[in-house]
């Protein structure tokens, strides 16, 4: 189910909010368990099929962190556990989703006739890594024992089950454990309504309304110059407000069920470096990368050359996680090259004096953006020949059209621009701070006298943007 | 009642009235016409055709419906009537599939059209997702159930464009929106259904159909990058059960219905493209046309026009704005010899024009120097 539809706006949502408040008057299990519920039931509307795979993988990762925080195995055993259970994840995700992938590159290699059509299950790269993450810390003894309800709506909640953000055990169960969570708090959601109509009006206004300019370069017509252009910035927007309007949609959605879901974007094409920028984009997925590849790889311990290693291989892989396709390799490649080229910059390269430094940081942003948009260009293409074809196309300025069209579409990009570089997002608004447990305070939008009616607009805009078919970008990783 | 509770109401109230207000609009307005013809405010028609055959279907008279993919788009219907008679409906979409045009064909058929003229390409007939998860075309609008009426009415994209033709009702606006609608931002800029999708007077045909545009499509869908392209979706079986079971089950439903159906003059570098870069897929072009000319021939309210293999005008390169685009002056053409039934296919050999279409594609030599006098 999509929250960009409306059958989950004006049916699934209210009664799923009140069921929870109702049987929050039982007691936090009867919540928990209610809201459970509810998350199987908005996953099976569309992915029915794939019900009994998810809930599978709770079992069998239950089953093993129970065998890892018991206290019953030792070291080696505990060791087998953990092996068993990473393994069997990533069978599970490598089947679903890798299967295909790998059949087509066996057979362009040995020329065999392999065939692999494995339908993905939605959400499976997200849940997969969520419970991974709680396998480790519970070897690691980080974990304290959770009951089974607590567990499974910690994997399946719905507002993060099909993209994210990717949630961390420590930070989500306690919530879900206090009491409190399941009574009506009228101010958290007043501000998870504010939150959530501007992830709507990101995704239905601005991301699907910018989404015909892709095609101008995405299409089977090689594009010119300025349409290149035009295609990949229009992509790098849309991308941009269709995930961060998705992540603002779950983050308001929770916030009304009383639950602080982490942020996942931070203005990222405001960023001054690569590394600042994977501060601030797709926050939860760098995080994980960090603490569970990065970091257990080696991480910055054993030297540059270790270190440059340990980077790219942990883009790589963050490239693959997005998709089984090469296009998707060589765009986490990319990033784990820029994000070579600037630690080796900090290291090696001059320091600008303090005079230039707004000159610096000008030049970073520009950089900076310009390679996270050629980056996506080959995020998005069909083939990695495709995206070369673009990329080719993009640094050709002897082919320009620019008819009224593409002076329009470029005055529309404008726009664009100016909301993401210059406009304030939507934590900072909104006054949410996920650390704190806290929503709103002085210089925010909630303290001002014409808050609920700007939201009024932003719902209602939101809501009339609705299309019919319109599915989130980040539904295919 | 606290702060929060009186904000929410204000929100869920304030964003229910500007939902209400737009459906008021939409409903008042009625761009597509659906609910009524246009009475209020002058009809204007959107390019998208995919929507506004939902409202022309409803809207106006018509007793001959032609139908196509953009090779059919540009052709105008009170040409379409002058040379084949009748009163014409042109529901040609750019890029459509069979699974689409049949569906609009099917609603287009319940206001009891006498005849049919269709421009087939063999690529409409690859697998395409159910039409109710095409994201183009509206289908419950053209079933006109309540989920299509709501997402008519409940649209803000319509809403806009309801405010632009209320504007260009008002005198004095007028020449300021007439000004401003363009087609880029808003979709609804054409006054005269004759004029949806044509080609403008003052539009330079020598600078959009000529040969080096030809040739450079060639290179450019003959390129390795490209290539891959030319056998998208081409499965002869696959395509063989989409033509039994959309187009022969039409055509044999509505028995009293005359069909012409034709297959466009692309240029004959169309099919040299798939000779050099994809072979494959150019059998499967003419395993499955073969077919399709067998089977259509077999029915008796069926004319198939095969117009291939006419070299006079697909070897001729400056008629084309790529390899299969033809220009104004072949949609003439086209009419014409269906009026004069001159490329008919003969009931007992379907496929000789395909037979000379590959004595054709086979003998045709390309200049060594054709793809670098395409590329400059």
């Amino acid at each position: 189910m999509l929250f960009n539809s409306y059958a989950f706006l004006f049916l699934f949502l209210p009664a799923v909010l009140a069921g929870y408040f109702a049987w929050g008057r039982l007691g936090n299990r009867a919540a928990v368990l209610w809201l459970m519920l509810a998350s199987v039931a908005f996953y099976a509307v569309d992915q029915f099929r794939f019900v009994f795979l998810l809930l599978a993988s709770i079992a069998f990762n239950y089953l093993v962190g129970f065998l890892l925080i018991s206290g019953r195995l030792r070291r080696g055993g505990c060791l087998a556990a953990l092996a068993m259970g990473i393994s069997g994840d990533l069978l599970a995700l490598g089947y679903f989703k890798y299967a295909g992938f790998f059949a087509v590159n066996v057979n362009a290699v040995f020329g065999t006739h392999l065939v692999a059509s494995v339908a993905l299950p939605v959400g499976i790269s997200f849940y997969t890594f969520t419970q991974i993450a709680f396998l480790v810390d519970a070897y690691r003894g980080n974990v304290a024992r959770y009951g089974l309800p607590h567990y499974a709506l910690f994997v399946t909640y719905f507002p993060h089950l099909i993209a994210g953000p990717i949630l961390h055990h420590k930070d989500m169960i306690p919530q879900f454990e206090r009491n409190e969570a399941s009574r009506a708090d009228p101010h958290l959601i007043l501000s998870g309504l504010a939150i959530f109509a501007i992830g709507l009006f990101k995704k239905t206004a601005l991301a699907d309304g910018i989404q015909p300019l892709v095609t101008v370069a995405f299409g089977p017509v090689p594009p010119s110059f300025d349409q290149a252009w035009i295609g990949a910035l229009a992509y790098t927007f849309q991308l941009y407000f269709d995930f961060s309007g998705y992540s603002d949609m779950a983050i308001g959605l929770s916030l009304m069920f009383g639950i602080f879901l982490p942020i996942n974007f931070n203005s990222p094409y405001q960023a001054t470096s690569i590394v600042d920028f994977w501060r601030r984009w797709h926050m939860t997925l760098s995080r994980f990368l960090r603490d569970y590849l990065y970091i257990p790889l080696g991480g910055n311990r054993h030297g540059r050359v270790l270190r440059y290693t340990n980077l790219l291989l942990t883009m790589l892989l963050g490239g693959l996680w997005h998709g089984a396709a090469w296009t998707f390799v060589v765009w986490g490649a990319l990033h784990g090259l820029y994000l070579c080229i600037n630690h080796a910059w900090n290291y090696f390269g001059p320091s600008l004096p303090r005079r230039a430094a707004p000159f610096g940081q000008f030049a970073g942003r520009a950089l900076t953006f310009g390679a996270v948009v050629i980056a996506w260009v080959f995020f998005r293409a069909d083939s990695v020949p495709s995206a070369l074809s673009i990329v080719s196309q993009m640094a050709d300025p002897r082919h320009i059209v620019l008819g009224r069209g593409e002076i329009m579409n470029l005055a529309f990009l404008l726009l664009y621009a100016g909301i993401t570089w210059f406009a304030p997002n939507t934590q900072a608004l909104m006054g949410y701070d996920h650390d704190n447990r806290r929503v709103g305070g002085v210089a925010t939008l909630l303290e001002r006298g014409f808050f609920p009616y700007a939201v009024a607009a932003v719902l209602g805009f939101g809501v009339l943007s609705i299309q019919q078919h319109s599915e989130f970008i980040y539904f295919r990783f | 009642m606290n702060t929060p509770v009186r904000q929410m109401l204000i929100i869920l109230g304030g964003s229910a009235m500007i939902v209400l207000a737009a459906a008021a609009l939409n409903f008042l307005v009625d761009p597509l016409q659906i609910f009524r013809p246009a009475r209020l405010f002058a009809a204007m028609y959107s390019p998208d055709s995919r929507m506004q055959n939902a409202g022309l279907i409803r809207s106006q008279d018509f007793d001959t419906v032609f139908m196509g993919t953009s090779l059919a788009i540009h052709f105008r219907q009170s040409d379409i009537d002058r040379v084949l008679g009748g009163r014409s409906l042109k529901l040609s979409m750019t890029g459509s599939s069979s699974r689409e045009q049949i569906f609009v064909l099917e609603a287009a058929l319940q206001r009891h059209p006498r005849r049919i003229i269709w421009e087939v390409d063999d690529w409409i007939f690859r697998d395409t997702p159910e039409i109710d998860a095409d994201p183009y075309l509206p289908a419950d609008l053209y079933r006109r159930n309540a989920q299509g009426i709501a997402r008519y009415l409940f649209n803000g994209a319509m809403a806009r464009e309801s405010v632009w033709i209320a504007a260009r009702s008002i005198p004095w606006l007028r020449p300021v929106v007439v000004r401003v609608t363009n087609g880029v931002v808003f979709s609804f800029p054409i006054a005269d259904p004759d004029d949806i999708n044509v080609l403008k007077p003052d539009f330079d045909v020598a600078a959009a159909y000529n040969e080096q545009k030809a040739r450079a499509s060639f290179a450019s869908i003959t390129d390795p990058a490209r290539r891959a392209y030319l056998a998208e979706g081409y499965d002869y079986e696959a395509m063989v059960r989409n033509f039994e079971q959309q187009a022969v089950r039409m055509i044999e439903a509505h028995p009293q219905v005359q069909w012409d159906i034709y297959f466009p003059p692309y240029s004959i570098l169309q099919f040299v493209a798939m000779r050099d870069a994809s072979p494959q897929t150019l059998k499967i072009v003419y395993d499955f046309t073969a077919y399709v000319a067998r089977r259509l021939v077999g029915l008796p309210n069926v004319n198939l026009h095969d117009f291939r293999a006419v070299s006079d005008v697909t070897h001729s390169l400056a008629n084309y704005s790529d390899v299969i685009h033809h220009s104004p002056a072949v949609d003439q053409m086209v009419l014409t010899w269906i009026a004069q039934g001159r490329f008919r296919a003969d009931r007992n050999t379907p496929t000789a024009p395909l037979e000379q279409l590959k004595a054709q594609v086979e003998a045709y030599h390309l200049d060594p120097a054709f793809i670098a006098a395409a590329n400059k």
